[in-house]
């Protein structure tokens, strides 16, 4: 017994002492495998900083860890709302744009601008404050929603593509028999309900919300989920669900690399991306609690390299931020490489943002608001 | 039906025979029949593991690249050496914390030590997420002093909070059990107070330090919620870590290989051990049971 | 015991006191108060406001689905779980420690992974279907059902081993001499082994009661997300910093807590036995 007590204490001690080399550190909160290993690899031989990555799966996790202060983090990877609620809280520091030169060479995609116009539209006519979020994030990646949808089922696509949320949404006039998902996120449900309705999404009064619960019932939803929803898209056991465009490119990347073709997975299994839509995008921040902020201006730098955000674009189902990595992939739709054709296939497909669309990325609304909607979710799942 | 009820009556003890020969048939199937509910989740997490395709609903072909390719998967392969390294610091520390601590309420008055023992259960049956958030509040207290506390040692000392009532629970009863006149009667021979402590009644109680350490482990290994709460400078474990990748991306079937090589080397231990044991027997013909396993 | 190990125990009460009494009030404290991360010390003041939250429909709701399931769940698990630890009990396999080893071994595969790949198999087009071609749970995914399963097969080791802590200490003697006295197995059974064993029924009973009351993961999984109990909604308060109705409803869940303490001291004066 004190033998193994002793091994376990010694075996201990060398992997923390062994953990305590003098190489400076990058601590990263990010999503969970939402980074290529190879980037990680390459960032570190280039600068000679150790990345530490801490995961967690939602804005309001990020949010709880870096106001606990429990650690330090460098560099926090936060989706638009969760961004305005920090600045707003002066949770983040200003980037020193000295220290990204980087930044003059690439150009963010379209849409990226209309996102950050769109943020600082919301919080000029709630606080009356202009602020240029640009100051504080720079885009890791970004996306819009759609329906993913199972096209086993018949006339289900022509209906989408002619109806639009209407489908998704009057379960009593299309296809009643259809299995329905929603993401178990309140705020996302309410939402796509808004944009059902033809509102802003970032819209809240009592009223709205009174009809959004009844929508929201009609829908009669048989699930209610997260990476579920896709999976059983994919397997059957679901007809329609309310997603990332990314959580389909990950299930369709999967497929090609078994060897589907595309139209093969298309037949099976499709997504359609209404013209009013909700879009996300990811920027990297610094939180004020950062130690390390020289290594949190390299690492972004690194990335703002359009070669290493295609590199790192290669294993996340997310849309690259910047024009010029975004071209890269596009041109291997002449490659005889088949995954590199794939992966420049579905970019052109499922990311052309040129198409006539309205994208409202959300915001953060009042805690009492929130509060509202969260409950008024329960009520409507438990019925 | 009827038939039989009415043999029954008449030639009682031939059919009490049959009916027992029937209920010891139907006791076995019921025992498959939980067991394979208790281990269909694994068997399945198994099928996943040696499944060639990535998609969970539908069978290819046999593959072991996952097994292969988990040493590739570095996320996974830190948060793997995470939850062992807190899981064997915490087992062992509550193991032996546990024990003393045990000793010591056991030598207090039997209306204190209830009140202690009361207190001792709350860390088991409280809610976890509760329980995580109490503890990371109390431990930034810390922060003042120490300000780079949160990591592993928060996340062991976490661990101990929840790992220790159980080792105390399993040993409290057997020291209830050890004959009292043990430790006098060593002490009357001349040995002091704390030598005899563990000359003597530690190998007494050893079973059920045995088995507190079994359940410590249990509990240490699969802790998601206080461990989510308690952690900090990158150092997630495999919970937390699965439960981060799950909501947005797609789990690397290397975790369900993981999953698998880590129930199968259990079981090959265990029967190795038993084997081994038998082997060792012979002389020893006496009762088996938690005594024995910890000698 | 020699009174001199009392001084063993000194770190241990400390622990316990700042790590236990200290939250538990902090809580209380929380849910009637309207401290929150917007608030200033000189605004904050007590009241009751958060309380409307346990009239909301959800909330209820949630209660009565976590009662529910978790009565359900103690209840199948000890007629199952009884069943087993009584044959490891008479098993002539000599070594229990692998058997119990073997009962608790699932346990130490992560829960998230256990729970998905059940939901994975009880709905309609799975790999097991796939494989065997039939639906082995039919098409019970999302349903109370499945919950159920998922619950009882979870949580039931635990009963297994606090029963069977039980049954290992009943004499032998005592059973051979109820045999002698002419009783049949099943009396000896109902008369003799069962009372004897009843503390580690009940120890069993809390350990699998409380988990499957206060737990969020199996039936949010396993129901699709359409089963809602009280420990969703506590992660969900949590998760949206809304600490004082996280803190309320944890409040109430302790008074279960507490609740199952006084019953366990009722059982065994002790309070020491919960294993």
């Amino acid at each position: 017994m004190k033998r193994i007590i002793l091994a376990t204490l010694l075996l201990s001690l060398t992997i923390v002492l062994s953990a305590c080399n003098s190489r400076p550190k990058l601590r990263l909160l990010n999503w969970g495998e939402y980074i290529n290993d190879e980037v990680v690899e390459k960032f570190e031989a280039e600068t000679g900083i150790d990345l530490i990555i801490s995961v967690a799966d939602s804005n309001e996790l990020f949010y709880q860890k870096i106001n606990s202060k429990t650690t330090a983090f460098d560099l926090v990877i936060p989706s638009d709302y969760m961004i305005e609620k920090m600045v707003k809280e002066n949770m983040l520091i200003e980037l020193d744009y000295s220290k990204l030169p980087n930044r003059g060479t690439v150009t963010y995609m379209d849409g990226v601008n209309q996102i950050f116009d769109s943020m600082t539209q919301t919080t000029l006519a709630r606080s009356q404050k202009a602020v240029d979020y640009t100051d504080y994030a720079v885009p890791y990646f970004w996306g819009t929603f759609g329906i993913i949808y199972n096209n086993r089922v018949e006339g289900l696509e022509e209906a989408l593509n002619e109806h639009g949320w209407d489908v998704y949404f009057e379960a009593d006039t299309y296809f009643p028999t259809a299995r329905r998902g929603m993401y178990d996120v309140p705020q996302f449900a309410y939402a796509a309900a808004m944009m059902y309705m033809g509102n802003n999404p970032n819209d809240y009064s009592a009223t709205l919300l009174q009809e959004v619960e009844t929508v929201i019932e009609n829908a009669d939803f048989v699930e209610w989920g997260d990476d579920t929803l896709k999976r059983n898209v994919e397997s059957d056991n679901l007809d329609m669900a309310f997603v990332y465009t990314g959580d389909y490119l990950d299930r369709l990347y999967i497929q090609l690399d078994e060897g589907k073709t595309l139209a093969e997975v298309q037949a099976d299994f499709d997504l359609y991306v209404p013209d009013t839509t909700m879009v996300f995008i990811d920027c990297m921040v610094i939180p004020n609690t950062a130690t390390n902020i020289d290594g949190a201006h390299q690492f972004i730098n690194f990335l703002l390299n359009p070669v290493n955000a295609a590199l790192n674009a290669e294993v996340v189902g997310y849309a690259v931020a910047y024009q010029e990595a975004f071209d890269q992939i596009i041109s291997y739709l002449d490659s005889a490489d088949v995954t590199k054709h794939n992966w420049a296939t579905a970019n052109s497909i499922y990311y052309n943002m040129e198409a006539e669309s309205t994208f409202y990325p959300l915001t953060t609304l009042h805690p009492d608001d929130i509060d509202a909607i969260n409950t008024m979710v329960q009520n409507v799942i438990t019925g | 039906m009827e038939n039989q009820k009415a043999t029954l009556k008449d030639y009682g003890y031939r059919d009490f025979t049959t009916l027992n020969k029937i209920y010891k048939i139907l006791k076995k199937v019921f025992v498959v029949a939980i067991v394979l509910g208790l281990y269909i989740s694994i068997i399945v997490i198994a099928i996943q593991s040696i499944n060639e395709s990535r998609n969970l609903s539908i069978f290819t072909r046999v593959s072991f690249q996952w097994y292969a390719n988990i040493l590739q998967e570095e996320e996974l392969m830190q948060a793997i050496r995470n939850t062992f390294l807190v899981s064997a610091i915490a087992t062992v520390l509550a193991t032996f914390l546990g024990t003393f601590f045990a000793i010591g309420l056991y030598a207090l008055s039997k209306k204190v030590r209830v009140l202690w023992m009361l207190l001792n259960n709350v860390p088991i049956l409280n809610a976890d997420i509760v329980t995580g958030f109490s503890l990371m509040l109390m431990f930034r207290l810390l922060m003042v002093v120490f300000p780079n506390i949160f990591g592993l040692f928060t996340l062991v000392m976490a661990h101990l909070f929840f790992t220790i009532p159980y080792v105390i629970l399993s040993v409290m009863p057997k020291l209830k059990e050890t004959d009292p006149n043990l430790m006098d009667a060593a002490m009357d021979l001349g040995v002091r107070p704390y030598k005899a402590l563990i000359k003597v009644v530690i190998p007494a109680i050893k079973a059920g330090i045995f088995s507190g350490m079994l359940l410590a482990l249990t509990m240490s290994i699969d802790d998601f919620a206080i461990s989510y709460f308690t952690t900090g400078a990158g150092f997630d474990n495999l919970s937390i870590w699965i439960y981060a990748v799950i909501g947005r991306r797609n789990l690397t079937p290397s975790v369900y290989a993981f999953s698998t090589l880590l129930t199968i080397f259990t079981l090959v231990g265990l029967l190795t051990y038993q084997f081994l044991q038998k082997q060792k027997k012979g002389k020893k013909n006496e009762k088996n049971n938690f005594s024995d396993i910890a000698s | 015991m020699n009174k001199e190990f009392k001084v063993l125990a000194v770190p241990y009460k400390v622990w316990l006191s700042i790590l236990v009494f200290i939250p538990i009030l902090a809580m209380l404290f929380i849910s009637f108060s309207n401290l929150s991360s917007s608030v200033s010390v000189g605004e904050l003041t007590l009241s009751l406001a958060h309380f409307k939250l346990l009239w909301e429909s959800s909330t209820i709701i949630a209660f009565r689905n976590s009662l529910i399931f978790a009565v359900a769940t103690t209840l199948i698990s000890f007629v199952l779980g009884y069943f087993i630890a009584y044959e490891i009990k008479l098993s002539k396999f000599k070594n229990k420690f692998i058997l119990l080893t073997f009962v608790i071994l699932p346990m130490w595969s992560n829960l998230i992974l256990r729970t998905e790949s059940l939901a994975n198999i009880m709905s309609e087009n799975n790999i097991l279907k796939n494989i065997l071609g039939f639906n082995l749970f039919g098409n019970i995914s999302g349903t109370w059902m499945a919950v159920l399963f998922g619950l009882v097969f979870t949580y039931m080791p635990f009963m297994i081993l606090s029963v069977y802590t039980a049954l290992e200490k009943i004499d032998f003697a005592l059973e051979e001499a109820a045999l002698d006295l002419g009783l049949r197995p099943i009396k000896k059974f109902w008369k003799v082994v069962f009372p004897l064993s009843f503390k580690g029924v009940v120890t069993g009973a809390i350990m699998v009661f409380l988990p499957t009351l206060a737990g969020f993961a199996i039936p949010k999984i396993l129901s699709r997300g359409r089963i809602v109990f009280i420990g969703n909604i506590i992660e969900q308060k949590f998760i949206y910093t809304n600490y004082n109705h996280g803190a309320l409803l944890a409040v109430v869940i302790l008074f279960f807590i507490l609740g199952s303490i006084l019953l366990i001291t009722k059982f065994d004066k002790e309070g020491e036995t919960l294993l």
